[in-house]
């Protein structure tokens, strides 16, 4: 028995020594980037490499946010996650609304039509897209870039999938029951719906937080003025440029534009696994 | 209960984030922008020397201004200068308000513009690298400079060696600004560790291999010499040597329809590069075109000698004082068996678009004046080392003995005069270039890899090359 | 789904109305537009063009650099899906034991979740580049000589691997941690009982059990080789050396957006969908099934 015990502690001490070395592994990088960020020019390209604390402190992180407008990149990406993550969940939740408590010709015409889209990521017709948005634009004017930002992507092939698979599990007597009080299908989403699909919601919010936070190539070739771009495209720009880079800088960079989705994601996170789990767990 | 906790947790984020989303689109609603905004200053922070973190002010455009959209390169200190001048002009001009942006590299930079051409909305002038200037011509989408510029504009004041690029078919299509061209730069006390001259750097290729020897060897650093794997560094070489890249005059009599890859002098310098690379003398980062890491190296004192832009000098030094060693700078090595023929005028100049309204137009003709004018580009080449492109300014800066007192942007300034005016050194004029650059880098790329021998990866380099001219030859006639 | 409760004939189109609109838009048109400019030879700034039949696609056929790209594509793929996966489910599979501060540990192996890929990009050519980074200086110190991490091909599509199975190792193990914690330990008891050892209960039981999640995954983690990798790329390697990782998606807009080939990116952005097509139907016939119409 105390044998057992003895081997059982061993056990966990070694567990304990394996998982503190893959949290070091998985961490390194960043708290690298932490370091350097902190760390003036000079620091920065000392030989060999200082891997402590610098001396620029918190003035990296100052001077990247207003001089280099990071702050301006990262308040512009929250808005247009946010405008995407609002506006496809409503549309994917109707959708799915209409596909599960609807009947109606071609219904699975259509749901094999929007599910088709998930093989058609942008960026495979970015040039097409491009030309097209750029029409649009022109039509309308070109002032307002989030919309260019938005609009293409404020359906979910995803999320409709989601949602249909979600709101297919709930139990068909609710819907009766709601029928009978007389309820329409607007305050069915709205009552009874809604309040049974947080997992899901959040699930999709989340998804579409870190997509929207991760455009790049998009954002890269639409966008005109500096003063709507996103953050992936602001972080290129420390980097990409005619003047030698400042390193620290650019980790100082790094490390704030990835704070927001670690945030959102430390919130949603055990909803988003809930609500995510594929059908496994209901 | 746990339902409850999720829920409510989940509750807390939707409403964060509404909260966000509502107090961005607060922050970004009034973007209209005419009336005045208070400018909030931040304290003085200080470091080895004081540097000052200022809120960026928001765009206060005056009512009833000209606006003026101006696309450059630039990044770091030199952004933050421009975005200086830039303030100065609209503060001296109340009619007209410049708005200046940075785009990302060169090609992004030209890359952005056609992009905005297409959608229709060109920014009023663009920052276009020297060998973006046929593409610029061909795209249509720019107005010739000289038939815009106010009279006080003084062409004939521009140096020789910017004038001669940057005149095509006896008309400046843009306006000169950044110029500069390769000098070496090296680590004095590295050459002293290793016994040699401090003051006097290897002049020749075959310099260059026994100086790096002795320094390899001497223990006094890992490698000799840095430079980016970058293609300019080739057309410099070929100039220097007197050779022509393309064809037709380099492309000035006609346009170019081939490059010479295949020349001697093609041959001589891929041969010496890797010659350099083999013995372990020549590092760079093992990507194309990243000064950064050639900096990089040299900076940490791992090589003792590094060959970059000109436009380095005020970066250069500001990095050997904060590392403690002492810089040196001198002319771009060149075989001892040709002739010292000079270099090409690197850098890019501003063009400005066509189709805006003639109020709009002259307002551009202008600003583009004044910042390039007498002051303004004794002021840039302080700031940078780029060269000042008029012969107005170098006069001024003879008066301060500024030469004398730096000698460092003396190298460059000398290299740039010495020149031997001729179509290598005006440099190639060609329509495909940035794919050609590119092409030339991925050779070089090979044979230092030890894929292919000199004479192979020059020739399969030249069919690509030419195929690429012709079909951007036939895509624009 | 057969029975439906609500009534009306036009009401589920409005619902359906706006995301079919977005779709048809935004997805569908382009990709027929795609599908007709890979035929036409079009001049820089889309001013002219001219109808070339098949020319785009011979070009690329005849293009060994363009091969050089597939093979280069689909070995990044292979390597950031069964390197990547394999790795998540074992470090998932440690992390999921009953010890002590097991959270803490979860909570520290799955935030990398928040990464985009340009950051790992960042991070990673800082870590990498001689002269100034800690790696590079590590490797020469332990090897005695210095790998050239960002000019050697092999070095730097391993490098290119490496940043991306780091990057998408938070999101493999939250789904993972998800889905072992729903492995029944009733079913793992009968297996052991009925004499299978550590392997094949593993193999037979947990993995079997883990197959719909390893299928998403893989989906996941496909889509994000093919595509989502642009930012890394760009910011790591620009392609390079001698195109080692010039992967399609990198390719393609060098030539749409750098060199003005629309009409060959265009070719080139039909041969990746008929890529991916391909691949979905495959994943589909062999493993999908279970996922979508199980559960």
């Amino acid at each position: 028995m105390k044998l057992h015990m003895r081997r059982k502690t061993r056990n966990e001490i070694i567990t304990h020594i394996v998982l503190i070395i893959i949290v070091f592994l998985v961490l390194a990088p960043v708290l690298f980037a932490l370091a350097k960020s902190t760390q003036t020019r000079a620091e920065v390209y000392h030989f060999p490499p200082k891997l402590g604390p610098g001396t620029a402190g918190i003035l990296n992180y100052k001077t990247v946010w207003y001089q280099f407008d990071l702050g301006l990149y990262i308040k512009n990406t929250l808005l247009v996650a946010g405008i995407v993550m609002f506006f496809k969940t409503l549309f994917s939740m109707t959708a799915g609304l209409g596909l599960v408590y609807f009947d109606f010709p071609f219904k699975e015409w259509v749901f094999y039509f929007i599910l088709f889209t998930l093989m058609m990521p942008t960026e495979i017709m970015i040039v097409a897209l491009f030309n097209l948005v750029s029409d649009i634009a022109r039509q309308f004017g070109v002032e307002n870039s989030y919309a260019v930002l938005t609009v293409p992507f404020l359906a979910s092939a995803t999320g409709v999938f989601l949602f249909r698979q979600h709101f297919s599990s709930i139990p068909a007597d609710l819907a009766d029951a709601a029928r009978v009080d007389g309820a329409g299908p607007i305050r069915f989403l709205w009552s009874i719906l809604i309040p049974m699909s947080w997992n899901t919601i959040a699930a999709l919010a989340l998804i579409q937080f870190i997509y929207m936070w991760n455009q790049y190539i998009w954002p890269l070739v639409i966008v005109r003025e500096n003063k709507h771009q996103l953050i992936q495209v602001g972080l290129r720009s420390l980097t990409n440029q005619q003047d030698t880079t400042n390193w620290g800088l650019l980790m100082a960079a790094a490390i704030l534009a990835m704070i927001p989705p670690m945030l959102v994601f430390i919130l949603l996170q055990e909803q988003f696994t809930k609500g995510f789990a594929l059908g496994r767990e209901k | 209960m746990q339902t409850s906790f999720r829920r409510s947790l989940v509750l807390v984020a939707l409403v964060m984030l509404v909260a966000v989303v509502v107090s961005a689109c607060a922050a970004t609603a009034p973007a209209g922008g005419t009336q005045t905004k208070v400018v909030e200053v931040t304290k003085v922070v200080e470091v080895t020397k004081i540097v000052k973190v200022q809120k960026q002010a928001e765009e206060v455009i005056p009512e009833g201004a000209t606006v003026i959209d101006f696309w450059h390169a630039f990044g770091g200190g030199r952004k933050l200068l421009i975005e200086r001048m830039v303030a100065d002009y609209n503060y001296t001009h109340p009619g007209t308000y410049v708005h200046v942006e940075n785009k990302g590299s060169y090609r992004d930079t030209l890359n952005a513009a056609i992009l905005a051409a297409q959608q229709g909305n060109p920014p009023h002038i663009v920052q276009i690298f020297e060998i973006g200037s046929q593409l610029a011509l061909d795209s249509g989408i720019f107005a010739p400079f000289e038939d815009s510029a106010p009279s006080w504009v003084h062409m004939d004041d521009l140096i020789g060696g910017v004038s001669n690029y940057y005149r095509f078919n006896g008309k400046f299509y843009s306006m000169p600004w950044n110029s500069s061209n390769p000098i070496l730069y090296y680590n004095k006390d590295i050459f002293r560790a290793a016994g040699l001259d401090p003051e006097n750097p290897p002049e020749t290729f075959e310099e260059m291999l026994s100086a790096c020897e002795t320094i390899v060897s001497s223990g006094a650093a890992k490698n000799c010499i840095s430079w980016p794997l970058h293609g300019w560094f080739f057309e410099q070489w070929m100039a220097n040597m007197g050779a022509e890249l393309a064809d037709n005059g380099n492309g000035r009599d006609a346009r170019a329809t081939s490059v010479n890859l295949t020349s001697d002098a093609a041959k001589e310098i891929v041969t010496w590069w890797k010659e350099m690379y083999d013995k372990g003398y020549y590092a760079y980062s093992g990507k194309l075109e990243d000064w950064d890491g050639a900096d990089a190296i040299f900076v940490s004192g791992q090589s003792a000698m590094e060959i970059t832009s000109t436009s380095d000098v005020v970066n250069r030094q500001n990095d050997a004082a904060a590392n403690g060693f002492e810089l040196g700078t001198g002319y771009l090595p060149y075989p001892a068996n040709s002739e010292r023929m000079g270099v090409i005028v690197g850098g890019a100049s501003m063009w400005m678009t066509a189709g805006h309204p003639d109020n709009e137009m002259k307002a551009t003709a202008d600003f583009i004046t004044w910042f390039t004018n007498t002051e303004n580009a004794i002021r840039w080449h302080k700031a940078t080392g780029y060269f000042p492109i008029r012969k107005s300014s170098v006069t001024v800066l003879e008066g301060q003995d500024w030469f004398k007192r730096n000698p460092a942007y003396r190298a460059a300034f000398d290299q740039l005069l010495n020149t031997k005016d001729d179509n290598a050194t005006r440099g190639a004029v060609i329509g495909a270039f940035p794919e050609v650059r590119t092409i030339i880098e991925q050779a070089v790329e090979k044979v230092l890899a030890g894929q292919t021998s000199v004479d192979d990866a020059l020739a399969e380099a030249k069919t690509q090359a030419d195929k690429a001219i012709v079909d951007y030859n036939k895509s624009v006639e | 789904m057969s029975t439906a409760r609500f009534k009306g004939k036009w009401l589920p189109w409005l619902f359906l109305l706006p995301t079919l609109i977005i779709l048809l838009v935004f997805l569908y048109y382009p990709v027929v537009q795609t599908f007709r400019l890979s035929f036409y030879r079009v001049a820089f700034l889309g001013l002219k063009t001219k109808f070339s039949g098949m020319e785009n696609y011979l070009n690329l056929l005849h293009d060994t650099g363009y091969h050089q790209t597939i093979v280069s594509t689909v070995l990044v793929a292979m390597a950031v899906v069964i390197v990547g996966l394999g790795l998540s489910l074992l470090i998932a599979m440690i992390a999921n034991q009953k010890i002590h501060g097991a959270n803490i540990y979860r909570f520290l192996l799955i935030w990398p979740f928040a990464l985009s890929p340009a950051v790992a990009g960042v991070v990673f050519l800082f870590m990498f580049s001689p002269g100034f980074g800690a790696v590079n200086y590590l490797t020469s110190v332990v090897t005695g000589h210095e790998l050239n991490w960002l000019g050697e091909p092999k070095l730097a599509i391993t490098l290119v691997i490496m940043a991306s199975i780091w990057k998408n190792l938070g999101y493999n193990i939250v789904f993972y941690l998800a889905a072992l914690q729903n492995v029944n330990t009733e079913v793992l008891e009968a297996a052991s009982i009925d004499g299978a050892n550590t392997w094949q209960r593993f193999w037979r039981v947990t993995f079997a059990l883990l197959s719909p999640m390893t299928f998403f995954l893989l989906i996941t983690n496909i889509t994000y080789s093919f595509f989502d990798i642009f930012g890394m790329i760009d910011i790591l390697t620009k392609g390079g050396p001698l195109d080692a990782t010039n992967l399609m998606i990198y390719n393609l807009y060098r030539d749409a957006f750098e060199y003005y080939k629309t009409g060959l990116a265009s070719a080139q952005s039909v041969i990746l969908f008929l890529l991916v097509v391909g691949l979905t139907l495959i994943q589909f016939r062999t493993s999908g099934r279970q996922v979508y119409y199980g559960g």
